[in-house]
């Protein structure tokens, strides 16, 4: 530790104000900082300050991605052996899961820490701890066989549209990792349709063509019941729970985001309020939905709300994506609200309009939007309780 | 009796307690007053270097209101002005003699008190420099004595870690409070003496005077916190408030005839050796509380408590209204990974380090434990702002300087306690964006 300590030393004086890499600051900062807690002391009082800050806030949200990103890379390499019909034991299905997952994932820090740098160089400002999360969720959320290229000009798009162009972290409106997936979702639909899950898997198998549950549920034929169309593929309620089935990366299972979410609320880093709020409203539109349903009409409206909750990406898009509190609003009643809408839409997204199976992406984009408002409404009405106070 | 619960507030589990023993301390050699740490005064001089004074003799004015004058806490010689940048007087240093004088003023007695008019006592008050320990909300500068208050707060306790027990400096000495009490009765229509739920011993010790407990986490029974959660109306904003160890001084002063300088203070803080209570008088130089009972390494001396205080380097002396002295380490070396560990002797609000599990007492260092970021609207300083503002909106239209939006946010019922700074994941000096622009504020009305 003394080593890499002296070798912070020795060479700060080369990136301080007047040294010949001045302008790179910001890089050796993040960099040392990752390093070392940095051991500044408090300027005006308090002068003892809380242990908690931004990198472990998001070191959190991390930790609590483990599961599902573990799972995703098992479950990734197990659908790509089960379609290519080789061995499916554990170590050779986890090694394809790396070898297919994590130059998503490295594809997604790298560039994304390049335009990090790049703002941060530019603009003066130090590096965010909030990329580390971003950086990680964008490709959770992509299907596994989406070309390398395409995951870059993604993560790009939701780092400079959706974050530094609005100033960077902290003022951003939309949620960045979702930004971007939201743009390759409509900018190269065929990869990102939900329909097709295609692995390009290297020598072992061309193509692979397995269709997604949300893409079978929106096919489902009138006579059918989705349930039972889904069980003829294979897809039973537990199969969905526990998310070995084909989608992306992480956000087969719901069980592991369920685990991500306890993490997550026992320490009190995502709020309960959007999570609960969520669940409420997936489950109160799907049972308005059944009451609606009669024989002629569409299959997906008598589909059981429990199954909205495991199919898809809803679990992970409320547990990690929704609870992002800079673009989630801050009030608490807000954050009810927030949560019970983006349950709600995910529902009529995805029942009427099977264009777009995959709703919560679209619910959660729509919300972001509407969480200043939705603060905005909260704060009228507590200002209205204070008793008036201008000296 | 009223008594006031109040939810939000954070109450630190940091080492260091000082003791509820007292000890006496000899006489310094020197004693100092410090204009520059009196908030929003402009001092007007009127006594010089090389000056012989006595105690009690009058040093400056306040150029606002000179009828406010500022007494010597001491008898002797004034050996140092210490000025700062633009000529603002930092310290006024004075050597005392070895058997000090005094200037006598009338004494008043108990009967006495009953025939003087208000104005007549405004006017005692003001000449013999006790006037400004009674201060005016939502500002906290000093009480505009042509303005009859709704009511006059008696603080005894807000729970910030290290302030004297109010039971230490009372006992014995309820007659002389009652008889505060009374003075200030004169002046507004109420005095609403504030007990504190966690000091059971004052209120044992003040047995029928106490008008209102406070019960919760600090900073319960700060002035403002208590008038947050008990106006009716607005009327009320501009109500003044006083410590209760200031009531016996303005008592002892009027009862006297002489300018009262005792003080009971503490030192505590976990870099100090012996933590307890220390009876001495007011502007002594820090290195005669502490007496070398100071842990080796870098020390910080914060006067006046760990939220609301100012650190002051060792050579420097107690301020007019401070008295606590808390000493704790300065912040240590850079720790490798410190992010990652598992914290269990990292003290913490949230529940992030596994130290949430208990609440016993942890070390608590100057370290700012981070690196400041941009606010991600994590809403944690709204769960313990003790009056209800939303500071992660407020600081911002503080920020962005929308004057009215932040009145409307309710900026001066700010009680200045420091906790939304305490807490911020993201190191944002919140308390201090507030208080500055209050301040900014009171000195634009004028």
């Amino acid at each position: 530790m003394k080593i890499i300590k002296n070798m912070f030393d020795s060479r700060r004086k080369h990136f301080v104000k007047g040294g010949k890499l001045e302008r790179l600051y910001p890089i050796f900062e993040a960099t040392e900082t990752f390093f070392f807690f940095p051991a500044h002391g408090t300027q005006t009082g308090p002068h003892v300050r809380d242990n908690l800050d931004l990198k472990r806030f998001m070191s959190f949200v991390i930790l609590a991605l483990m599961p599902p990103f573990l799972f995703g890379i098992y479950n990734t390499g197990y659908q790509c052996h089960l379609a290519s019909a080789l061995s499916t034991d554990f170590i050779s299905v986890f090694l394809r899961g790396i070898y297919i997952v994590l130059p998503l994932v490295i594809v997604s820090y790298g560039v994304g820490f390049f335009w990090e740098f790049v703002f941060a160089v530019v603009r003066k400002h130090p590096i965010s701890e909030g990329f580390l999360v971003t950086g990680l969720l964008f490709p959770l959320t992509l299907p596994p066989t989406l070309p390398l290229w395409q995951a870059a000009v993604g993560i790009s798009f939701g780092v400079v549209i959706g974050k530094e162009i609005f100033g960077g972290t902290g003022r951003n409106i939309l949620n960045p990792a979702l930004t971007g997936r939201a743009f390759i979702f409509f900018a190269y639909p065929v990869r990102m349709s939900g329909e097709v899950w295609t692995v390009i898997s290297g020598k072992a198998v061309d193509t692979f063509s397995g269709a997604t549950p949300l893409a079978l549920a929106g096919l489902t034929a009138a006579s059918d019941t989705v349930e039972t169309f889904l069980a003829k593929s294979g897809l039973t309620f537990s199969k969905l729970f526990l998310g070995n089935y084909p989608g992306t990366v992480a956000g087969t299972s719901s069980l592991l985001c369920l685990i991500g979410a306890v993490i997550l609320i026992t320490v009190g880093i995502a709020s309960c309020r959007i999570i609960i709020g969520g669940v409420l409203g997936m489950l109160v539109t799907g049972f308005a939905l059944n009451l609606l349903a009669t024989q002629a009409s569409m299959p997906y409206l008598s589909l059981n709300p429990f199954y909205h909750l495991v199919m898809g990406g809803f679990a992970f898009g409320i547990t990690y994506m929704a609870t992002d509190p800079v673009s989630a609003p801050g009030m608490d009643t807000a954050k009810w609200i927030y949560g019970f809408a983006i349950g709600a839409l995910t529902v009529l997204v995805r029942v009427f309009n099977p264009a777009y199976p995959e709703g919560v992406m679209l619910a959660i984009l729509f919300m972001n939007i509407f969480a200043p408002l939705l603060d905005h409404f909260e704060i009228r009405l507590r200002l209205k309780r204070r008793i008036v106070n201008v000296g | 009796m009223i008594s006031v619960t109040i939810k939000k507030g954070y109450d630190l589990n940091i080492e260091g307690k000082p003791s509820s023993d007292s000890e006496d301390l000899p006489k310094p050699e020197y004693v100092a007053v410090l204009p520059e740490k009196i908030p929003f005064i402009i001092p007007r001089l009127s006594a010089e270097k090389g000056d012989k004074v006595k105690i009690g003799s009058v040093l400056f004015e306040d150029k606002r209101h000179p009828e406010v004058k500022f007494l010597s806490p001491g008898g002797g010689e004034i050996t140092d002005m210490e000025f700062g940048p633009r000529r603002i007087v930092k310290a006024i240093v004075i050597r005392l003699d070895e058997t000090e004088s005094f200037e006598t003023f009338d004494s008043i007695s108990e009967s006495g008190l009953e025939k003087i008019g208000r104005e007549e006592l405004l006017q005692i008050l003001l000449g013999r420099g006790v006037w400004q320990f009674i201060r005016e909300l939502p500002f906290r500068d000093i009480a505009r004595h042509d303005k009859i208050p709704p009511a006059i707060f008696v603080t005894s306790d807000d729970g910030e870690p290290f302030q004297p027990d109010p039971a230490v400096y009372l006992k014995g000495k309820k007659e002389l409070f009652e008889f505060g009490i009374r003075i200030l009765s004169k002046l507004a229509k109420t005095v609403h003496v504030v007990g504190a739920v966690r000091r059971p011993a004052t209120t044992e010790e003040l047995d029928g005077l106490i008008t209102h407990t406070c019960k919760g986490p600090y900073p319960a029974g700060d002035a403002g916190v208590m008038i947050y959660h008990t106006k009716t109306a607005s009327s009320e904003n501009r109500s003044w408030y006083i410590c209760a160890q200031d009531v016996l001084t303005i008592a002892q002063s009027l009862k006297s005839g002489v300018y009262s300088v005792e003080r009971v203070m503490v030192l505590a803080g976990s870099a100090s050796i012996e933590r307890k209570h220390i009876r001495t008088r007011a502007g002594v130089p820090l290195e005669h509380l502490v007496r070398g009972r100071v842990k080796t390494g870098d020390v910080r001396y914060v006067v006046g408590g760990i939220f609301r205080g100012y650190t002051a380097p060792k050579e420097s002396y107690m301020g007019f209204y401070e008295t606590s002295l808390t000493l704790l380490p300065e912040s240590r070396e850079p720790q490798p990974f410190g992010f990652l560990s598992p914290g269990f002797t990292k003290p913490t609000y949230f529940r992030t380090f596994l130290s949430a599990l208990s609440r016993s007492d942890l070390a608590m260092d100057c370290n700012l434990h981070g690196d400041v970021r941009a606010c991600i609207n994590c809403g944690s300083c709204a769960q313990v702002c003790p009056v209800d503002i939303l500071p992660q909106f407020a600081f911002k239209c503080v920020l962005a300087d929308e004057v009215e939006e932040f009145l409307e946010q309710g900026l001066l019922d700010c009680a200045e306690c420091g906790l939304c700074t305490y807490l911020c994941p993201s190191k944002i000096e919140v308390c201090k964006i507030l208080r500055d622009a209050k301040a900014k504020y009171y000195k634009e009305q004028g």
